[in-house]
């Protein structure tokens, strides 16, 4: 190669060098392009922006860094870098819905954003800076964020226990124990009860076959014109407890012959007072006197009945028990009759007190029941079945034991099938493909899975062995929230410290009150100690609260003045020696420690401390707009007329002070009383006595 | 031939437009459990659903525990004790009333009680039962269920703003 033509060589490679050093510069530049243009960038540029425009510009950026912003919770295993783009997400003046997204504040919630980041409620990808892998599925990512309607979700992953403050999580908690869904499946918090469904071990003494046939078809008596049931108007739909099972008309034929051959004890007729059985015949105001006396024991506490006003069917009652509209037409009448004198003869586990029982009285509520409670074309439509068959009663029993009843229901002697339905205490840490799809047209994700589950199980899997409830879209959504919530135990969560377990209480008494106390059933309708139903006061200071006297001339005949309250008291008919017995240890036992009663005596009240009680009760704190006197004042607190004989001085006293220390969810507001006047509210109070046997009292809640 | 195929085609689209309408009319009808703490329906007109915000639903809830009983016409129990009392409570919705009260106003009124501020003492003081974060919950739920609706005041100057 000559030297002359070295040089255009040179030239001519110089080109390939340039070109290529473009390209290797252009590569090269990929790279910090890339980094300079990823989003949280941009989102970042755009909040200098952004801020800029805004009046409080300097506040807005006083904590502003050009980085990733993270927030690390080592104990609940959680990294967070929602806030580098949500910049905005705790400045106040950025809560107007017109701030644009990212960048608006998150609205006030009791725990501090800036403490606890976005994800531990949100869910999503805490580690992701891009937007997509942060809020939705992703090849690398399962977790997608929580959809908003399902938030309280996440509230139940460390507050185990009722919360106020999540009603939806609440609710759906609520419906999960009383569905009787640990039957089949492990939960998260539910424990399981006792009993779940009724003991059918003697159920074809009571119901008949074809009862039973037209119940395991369609689990429902009552039903409005448009398939719903109301209830005090605030349920539209009164699910009962029993789902559907989608049985086949041989299995319903077999189911319902083996049960109605389930009779281990007959029924022995109870005899009646000749003369009463007379007296009926004789007298047909009798039929309206049993309609009377069972309005008069509050059966309607606990029970329900249809009834139509205005072209509309609604059903009014509590629903602790069955509703009663068509029970004569469902139950054999000596069982009937069997059961109001003993309702745990029968059914051990029964939360229907016992009443105490006259002759008359029982046949006359019997016969009310007997004629008006019925419908002579309920069970019309079914099919005559006649006595069973051993092929029948044999595959009725394989049934039982197949289609998971045994779950819920006790036949002695019949072992159940264990562990009958998935565990699910830890479904809501459940990841797509641990989820079985299967063919179905379901969009792959948790929320997805759990709605169309409990919606309808054969749209997940045909095969499924899950029977059919009949939810309304609020219910729904609160089971679902309930069951996303159940993310495991403590340990494997890491969350050590940060839950608040659920709290658990029982309250066994012992001695005489004991056999009363399970007699009447307190525990259904009252709370002793943190244990018992939540209809009627809780009774745990009802010792410093009400007098001995009060207390007895209440069990014996129990009433209300307060005009608000719907449920009363049942009329048990207690003899005075039981009211004496359930008194003395409801006076002697069920005490605080903040009232001492000796501590006030109502003889030490002089004439001038009642004047100026009155004076500030009337004019000062006009007390009269919540509580009655006499026939004046407001309905919203308990009426007073007779406070001087219900209550005990010493717990007024106390009242005054604190009403939450003694009742933590009453809505009486605390006052700042001077200790003068709060001595001079009780001595005036404490002279309100009415005498006579029309006597108030307060069977009211808190409310 | 063709009378027939018209006739069907009208048939077909009739039917399709009923049952349009039908599926129209049941989902407008409002869910009240569905639309329970989340949501309150105006107490003007039940057809129309104000959705609420966390602190507008905790607002709700304390309302419905206490204040209900005083200023609304139906309460959970049924009856109210509003007309029982001279002078009458004003409602909780009633905007011609509270939407000229500022915040500052109305947080006094309940925590202090209606004689603090030289309205009637029938309006006791909640200042030590309720915490402060529920009184405001409460305000921000009147506001939200105000009725003619509430317009807060401008926002403050940049004076209040700089640190």
């Amino acid at each position: 190669m000559l030297p002359e033509e070295m040089g255009k060589v040179t030239k001519r490679f110089r080109w390939a060098f340039a070109a290529s050093s473009v390209v290797f510069l252009a590569v090269l530049a990929v790279s910090p392009v890339r980094e300079h243009l990823r989003s949280w960038k941009r989102y970042e540029r755009d909040y200098v922006r952004f801020a800029q425009t805004r009046p409080d510009t300097k506040r807005l950026l006083a904590d502003f860094r050009f980085e990733i912003s993270q927030i690390w919770i080592p104990k609940m295993d959680v990294v967070d870098r929602c806030t580098t783009c949500h910049q905005g997400i705790t400045e106040l003046s950025l809560q107007d819905s017109t701030v644009p997204q990212p960048f608006r504040a998150h609205p006030p919630i009791p725990h501090q954003v800036r403490d606890w980041g976005c994800v531990i409620c949100h869910r999503g990808q805490g580690l992701a800076t891009e937007v997509r892998d942060a809020h939705e599925t992703t090849l690398a990512w399962e977790q997608p964020i929580l959809p908003v309607e399902y938030i309280q979700a996440s509230c139940g992953v460390c507050h185990r226990s009722e919360l106020r403050e999540a009603p939806r999580l609440d609710r759906g908690r609520e419906i999960l124990a009383r569905l009787n869904c640990v039957g089949c499946h492990r939960l998260q918090g539910v424990e399981r009860p006792a009993m779940l469904g009724p003991d059918l071990t003697n159920i074809g003494s009571k119901v008949s076959r074809a009862w039973i046939y037209k119940w395991l078809k369609a689990p429902r008596t009552i039903t409005a014109s448009d398939g719903s049931t109301e209830v005090n108007g605030y349920e539209n739909e009164d699910e009962p407890r029993m789902p559907k099972f989608r049985l086949s008309e041989s299995e319903l034929v077999a189911l319902s012959g083996y049960l109605s051959t389930l009779q281990s004890q007959k029924i022995q007729p109870y005899k009646f007072d000749p003369r009463v059985v007379a007296a009926w015949e004789k007298r047909p105001d009798l039929l309206e006197q049993g309609e009377t006396r069972f309005r008069q024991m509050f059966c309607t506490t606990c029970h329900s009945l249809a009834v139509t006003r205005a072209g509309e069917t609604k059903l009014i009652g509590g629903d602790i028990g069955p509703e009663l509209t068509k029970v004569a037409s469902k139950v054999n009448p000596d069982w009937l009759v069997a059961w109001l004198r003993n309702p745990q003869e029968y059914l051990p586990h029964a939360e229907m007190a016992r009443y105490r029982w006259s002759d008359q009285d029982l046949f006359t509520v019997t016969r009310y029941i007997e004629e008006k409670l019925t419908d002579p074309s309920l069970l019309s439509d079914v099919p005559s079945l006649g006595a069973p068959n051993p092929t029948e009663i044999q595959q009725g029993k394989r049934l039982f034991l197949e289609k998971g009843c045994g779950s819920c229901h006790v036949i002695q002697r019949v072992a159940p099938q264990s562990d009958y339905g998935p565990d699910l205490s830890s479904l809501g840490r459940k990841t797509i493909s641990q989820l079985e799809f299967g063919n179905s047209k379901i969009p792959r994700t948790l929320v997805a899975y759990i709605e169309a589950k409990v919606t309808s199980p054969l749209s997940v899997n045909a095969a499924a062995r899950m029977p059919q409830y009949a939810l309304n879209a609020g219910d729904l959504a609160a089971i679902t929230t309930a069951l996303l919530s159940m993310t495991g135990s403590s340990e494997q969560a890491g969350l050590e410290g940060l839950i608040l377990p659920s709290q658990h209480a029982t309250f066994r008494p012992a001695g005489a009150f004991a056999e009363l106390y399970e007699r009447y059933k307190c525990y259904v309708c009252h709370r002793f100690n943190g244990y018992g139903g939540t209809l009627a006061p809780d009774l745990t200071f009802e010792g410093s609260r009400a007098q001995h006297k009060w207390i007895v001339d209440f069990l014996k005949n129990p009433q209300t003045l307060r005009p608000t309250l719907t449920f009363r008291m049942p009329q048990f008919n207690i003899p005075t020696e039981e009211a004496t017995v359930l008194a003395d240890y409801l006076t002697m036992v069920m005490q605080t420690p903040n009232v001492n009663l000796a501590g006030t005596d109502a003889k030490a009240f002089t004439p001038q401390m009642i004047s100026l009680g009155k004076q500030l009760y009337d004019v000062k704190y006009q007390c009269q707009s919540c509580h009655t006197i006499g026939s004046t004042g407001g309905y919203v607190g308990p009426n007073l007329t007779n406070v001087g004989n219900w209550m005990n001085p010493a717990w007024v006293e106390e009242w005054l002070k604190d009403p939450q220390s003694l009742v933590p969810d009453s809505i009486e507001p605390r006052r700042s009383f001077s200790d003068e006047e709060r001595t001079a509210l009780t001595a005036y109070l404490m002279t309100l006595k009415q005498s006579g046997s029309a006597r108030p009292a307060s069977a009211g809640r808190g409310q | 031939m063709k009378p027939k195929l018209i006739i069907a085609l009208l048939l077909v689209a009739c039917a399709s437009l009923t049952t349009a309408c039908h599926k129209r009319l049941a989902t407008e009808k409002p869910d009240p459990l569905s639309h329970a703490y989340d949501s309150e329906p105006d107490w003007n007109d039940p057809q129309r659903v104000i959705p609420l915000n966390y602190q507008q639903a905790q607002g709700k809830r304390v309302f419905y525990h206490y204040c209900v009983w005083c200023h609304a016409d139906s309460t959970p129990a049924g009856p109210s004790n509003r007309s029982n009392l001279n002078p009458m409570p004003p409602l909780a919705s009633d905007g011609s009333v509270l939407n000229s009260l500022s915040d500052d106003l109305l947080r006094n009124t309940i925590a202090l009680g209606g004689s603090a501020v030289g309205k009637s003492a029938l309006m006791p003081p909640w200042g030590n039962t309720l915490k402060q974060d529920d009184i405001k919950a409460v305000i921000t739920f009147y506001r939200a269920i105000a009725q003619p609706p509430y317009q807060p005041p401008a926002r403050p100057g940049p004076q209040y703003s700089v640190r």
